[in-house]
């Protein structure tokens, strides 16, 4: 077997510098000071900020939705999401966005949203009243 | 003290029937495993172990009917919509299509644990009838499994107060007994309960036919897993080997197809764009997959020359390890914000881990103590062998597998760090679908080579001396084969990157090798070319990935640019805004959104499709259908369900990124309408009016004035809209007004609806696109169009059957009774009798109507429905019969009927709401993909009836 275990050597080491070299990869959810630091492209992770104002106006872009976030330090940050605006997307607690700062604001590309309606057996549903 | 409340309504057998089949299941799965424990260990004393094995058998069997049971109640309790069981509760509801029960039953994670345990009790039951001396052990190891699968359903608590720990989620248990909610303070609350009912996005029939097989699929790993166990357990290394390569092969085909189901769902129903997108649940279903195929290729190996049983052993293992780890992934929470489809958290963490740790300490248990019995030749495999590649391919699978699973298992990893040091910042895959297709790649050459080439080999080979003409003359023709191949792709598609081109040479060399091994050595004979044809559809694979992943062609480019934006931001944005009627020119062809319709809850969109030649002819012209689908109030939209033009060579794919916002939700359409600046106007037929409307220009000091000419051009009773449904005893008034503005030289004709049903009025307003205005009627309209009671003078007739009298101007003749009453305001009641007079009027200028006026009898009351001849302004009211001579005695009144007025308001700055913000994606070769994918599932399909036969 002793050449299979040269080739299965021979993997591992290839697996281990594919590990190494993964960790390009990977970031951390950085904070929008750090954003605003580095500027290059980040995960960041923010509460919805449902007092500041969202827009959507298709007719204006359709691939072009601005809104707020705020992060755990407390921080106010303006997001271009460069994407119609998700479904469901005001009832979302938690987001997670990927992109870059450019200028004042945010540039994401991708959104992920954590949405309350998902624990839904916390309500009860009553029929309609009937009159 | 609490009174104990005596609720009214509740069905409460069916919930007692499945608490007691639940405990039931769960223990006759422990006699079952114990049985068969004993069964196997006292296998020296014939006797002994037979008779151990009917208690297992039985213990089985009633394990089964248990869970049987559990599930003919759940879906009793569903189908009746018995709301007071929280599971009904939580995925049923009254307006849940019958089709869609089975996707509202494994919906939940108590539904999906019962799927999967009903697929084990199938699954022993064919093994108990097959397996033999395997039976035992086999069965033991399974029924070990429902244990722990069962006692997810259990719901019982271990200790007390806050600190109890709940074991499981019970699916019979009341919604009362879940939650506190003040409704159950009332006894019949049941009668007010409705359900959740099963998400929008969920009521499609993928749903019905994906999950039930993915978790076919799933539970068919434990019998490889079993037989490993069993083949260690009872130090039968080689016994184990021919039995369960059919049942390995089965489990294949069938993870494969449930995995691939879920991407034909995700493509074709879903709008995420494609059909994998490396999402951790995605992922995790894979992975059991990917090991599972190497154990199958090592089985094969160890049943023709004795090597790799230990890696048999291990992957078989492995595959079902990775089965349980996948459910800990998806069922936990853990995997958080890092998937679009991961269940949330129910408790179950703690059970799930501990699933997973007791079958690895088995499994390492059994493997570790036995691992010195297991055959080895001492003699390794030659280089010129084919056992040789088969093995190292295994590895690659393997390594494809811990890469997936290590980048995968990062939130996991996060959590550990995070335990031990709370200070841990979590780290994240910034571009999941990068970072995977980039190793993944390798993977993908490395197999693609290797199935090429090693099946020319051939296994033990002794004298390659002598064959290794024909091995490289076979393997020659396939690289210049899969050269042309890839040189032809290049041609069809843009293939950047050398290693793109190497990806597509190695699946070419698949495809050709193959095809000639199936022509060459196995002279056309398909029932023993499974291996063949699954490397043929792998091949294909590939090739429709870089076809379709590598190629795939955003067709709603869009217009507006944004400064700067990277080249890959801006392909991101890829969604045009389609106005009905305008056609707009994307890539090649010409799309124009020509309408909608509405069916129930599904709003359907039409969107036609041309592309012309030089000349301007169509060449090319197609209709695509997404639609939306609203939630049950009709208040928001729940669902966007794409469409798909299917070519042979390409699918152009179609779906609705957005609506205006008042056609997504109710609340902005008020929000919308109390906003507009809406100016009221009183006017006759044929007036005509002017007004001036100052409009500010966008972005600039300036304002621009128009000016709007109006014109009633009729008044209408029986008013008709798109939106509108008649229903009897409505009165619907439309107005006709054209609006013409100096912007423009057309005219547009608005026809708003106004329609009291009973006391409430709806009102349909009309909205004039191009000049961006709405037009609604005022409830004054019906004061202008009808004449008000109290303005008429009545006079009482009492007349018989063909008498004449003369009211005002007009002659009426009562021409009888009618006892069919047609009056549109009159509605039938239980009891009710009602006669209408038929009235017959002239007036002197020579118009006529007919008139009928209802006398009606209703609980013992009098009462009359008034008609009338509005045209020539008769009112007639029909108040009593004498029942003596059968005179009938109607009131009458003429009043010279007046031009109708309209009251309506304008508002001149409604922005548009015919269009539709939508993405267009163009995917060539993607049929390669499903092509290749099933071929490989089929191959692993026909593999298994091969083995089956010469099993037997």
């Amino acid at each position: 077997m002793k050449k299979v275990y040269i080739i299965a050597g021979i993997m591992i080491a290839v697996a281990v510098s594919l590990f190494v070299m993964a960790q390009d990869d990977l970031s951390t959810y950085a904070t929008i000071s750090q954003a605003v630091k580095t500027g290059s492209r980040v995960k960041i992770a923010g509460q919805l900020a449902k007092d500041m104002e969202m827009i959507y106006d298709p007719v204006e872009d359709p691939n072009l939705f601005t809104f707020y976030i705020r992060d755990d330090e407390g921080a106010t940050q303006k997001v271009v999401l460069l994407q119609p605006k998700p479904q469901d997307f005001e009832l979302s607690e938690q987001v997670v966005l990927t992109g870059r700062m450019q200028e004042d604001a945010f540039v994401a590309t991708d959104v992920l949203m954590k949405c309350p309606s998902k624990y839904k057996d916390e309500e009860i549903y009553l029929k309609e009243q009937q009159g | 003290m609490i009174e104990e409340i005596q609720y009214i309504g509740e069905h409460l057998w069916p919930g007692r029937i499945g608490q007691a089949a639940v405990f039931i299941a769960f223990s006759a799965a422990i006699l079952s495993s114990i049985a068969y424990f004993f069964a196997t260990q006292k296998r020296e004393d014939v006797e002994l172990s037979h008779s151990w094995r009917k208690i297992g058998r039985v213990g089985f069997g009633i394990h089964g009917l248990a869970v049987f049971t559990i599930i003919g109640m759940l879906f009793y309790v569903m189908l009746n919509n018995y709301y007071e069981y929280q599971y009904v509760q939580a995925h049923v509801n009254d307006d849940l299509a019958f089709r869609y029960i089975f996707s509202a039953f494994w919906e939940g994670q108590e539904g999906s644990f019962l799927l999967w345990m009903f697929w084990h009790v199938i699954l022993g039951g064919l093994l108990m009838l097959s397996a033999k001396k395997w039976e035992s052990p086999v069965m033991a190891i399974i029924a070990s499994v429902e244990i722990i699968i069962g006692s997810m359903l259990l719901g019982i608590y271990i200790g007390f107060g806050p600190e109890a720990f709940r074991l499981g989620s019970n699916p019979a248990l009341l919604l009362r007994d879940v939650m506190e909610a003040p409704i159950f303070a009332n006894a019949e609350y049941v009668s007010l309960l409705d359900g959740t009912g099963l998400n929008p996005l969920l009521q499609n029939w993928w749903m019905t036919i994906h999950p039930p097989t993915l978790f076919l699929g799933f539970a068919s790993t434990v019998v490889p897993f079993a037989f490993a166990m069993a083949g260690l357990w009872i130090r039968d290394h080689r016994g184990w080997l021919a039995p369960v390569l059919p049942w390995a092969l089965f489990s294949g085909a069938i993870l494969g197809t449930g995995i691939l189901m879920g991407g034909a769902w995700a493509y074709e129903a879903l709008s995420f764009g494609g059909y994998w997108a490396w999402d951790p649940v995605e992922n995790m279903s894979l992975v059991p997959w990917i090991v599972l195929i190497a154990g199958i290729h090592t089985n094969l190996i160890a049943r023709t020359t004795d090597q790799s049983i230990r890696a048999t052993y291990i992957f078989y293992a492995l595959s079902f390890i990775m089965i349980v780890y996948s459910t800990f992934l998806t069922r936990s929470g853990v995997l958080g914000e890092t998937s679009v489809h991961a269940f949330t958290e129910m408790g179950l963490e703690w059970q799930l881990v501990t699933f997973i740790v007791v079958y690895v300490l088995l499994a390492a248990y059994l493997f570790f103590s036995r691992v010195k019995g297991i055959p080895a030749p001492e003699k390794e495999e030659s280089t010129s062998s084919k056992e040789f590649w088969m093995f190292i391919g295994s590895l690659v699978l393997l390594f494809s597998a811990v890469l997936i699973t290590a980048s995968t298992s990062l939130p996991v990893y996060n959590k550990i760090r995070t335990f031990f040091d709370p200070g841990f910042v979590g780290r994240v895959i910034t571009d999941p679908v990068p970072h995977f297709n980039k190793y993944q790649l390798w993977i993908g050459v490395f197999i693609g080579l290797l199935t090429g080439f090693s099946q020319f080999l051939r296994f033990r080979e002794k004298n390659f001396s002598s064959y290794w003409k024909k091995f490289l003359l076979h393997t020659g023709i396939g690289v210049l084969l899969a050269m042309v191949f890839t040189y032809l792709s290049t041609l069809a598609i843009n293939l950047s990157a050398w290693q793109y081109q190497l990806l597509m040479f190695s699946g070419w060399f698949a495809v050709v090798t193959n095809v000639d091994h199936i022509i060459s050595f196995l002279r056309g004979n398909l029932k023993v070319g499974g291996s063949a044809i699954s490397h043929i559809g792998f091949g294909l694979m590939i090739v429709g990935v870089l076809f379709s992943g590598l190629n795939q062609k955003v067709i709603s480019r869009n217009p507006f640019l944004m400064e700067g934006l990277t080249a890959n931001e801006e392909a991101k944005r890829n969604t045009v805004l389609l106005i009905k009627d305008s056609p707009m020119i994307m890539d090649e062809y010409e799309v124009t959104l020509t309408g909608d319709s509405i069916d129930y809850l599904t709003r359907t969109y039409y969107i036609d499709y041309k592309r012309r030649d030089e000349t301007g002819q169509v060449v090319e012209q197609f209709q695509l259908e997404p639609n939306i689908l609203y939630d049950k109030e009709f208040t928001k939209v729940a669902a966007s369900n794409p469409s798909t033009k299917q070519y042979w060579n390409r699918d152009v794919f179609t779906h609705i990124a957005a609506l205006p916002p008042e056609e997504m939700d109710i609340t902005e359409k008020k929000a919308k309408e109390d906003s507009l600046d809406y100016k009221t106007y009183i006017m006759g037929i044929e007036e005509k009016l002017t007004f001036l409307d100052t409009v500010p220009v966008k972005d600039r000091d300036t304002f621009l004035v128009r000016s709007f000419d109006l014109e009633v051009l009729d008044i209408q009773r029986n008013a008709q809209h798109k939106d509108y449904i008649p229903e009897t005893g409505d009165i619907a008034i439309s107005a006709w007004i054209k609006v013409t503005s100096s912007e423009k030289d057309t005219s547009f004709i608005a026809k708003p609806v106004l329609v009291l049903r009973g006391q409430v009025l709806y009102s349909f307003p009309d909205q004039i696109n191009p000049l961006n205005t709405r037009v609604k009627l005022n409830e004054e309209v019906f004061d202008l169009v009808y004449t008000a009671e109290a303005e008429l003078d009545y006079q009482e007739y009492v007349i018989s059957q063909g008498d004449e009298v003369t009211v005002g101007d007009i002659k009426v003749k009562f021409q009888g009774f009618n006892k069919d009453v047609t009056l549109p305001s009159y509605e039938k009641q239980e009891g009710d009798i009602a006669v209408a007079a038929m009235l017959n009027a002239t007036t002197t200028d020579g118009k006529t109507a007919d008139i009928e006026p209802v006398f009606l009898i209703r609980n013992s009351k009098p009462l009359n429905l008034k008609d009338e001849a509005t045209e020539i302004g008769l009112h007639a009211r029909f108040v009593s019969i004498n029942p003596k001579d059968g005179k009938a005695t109607i009131f009458m009144a003429h009043q010279a009927p007046r031009a109708p007025k309209a009251s309506f308001s304008v508002a001149t700055r409604s922005f548009r709401t015919d269009w539709v913000a939508l993405q267009a994606i163009e995917f060539p070769g993607i049929n390669y993909f499903w092509l290749g994918a099933s071929l490989m599932m089929f191959g692993l399909t026909i593999s298994m009836y091969h083995r089956i036969r010469t099993l037997a």
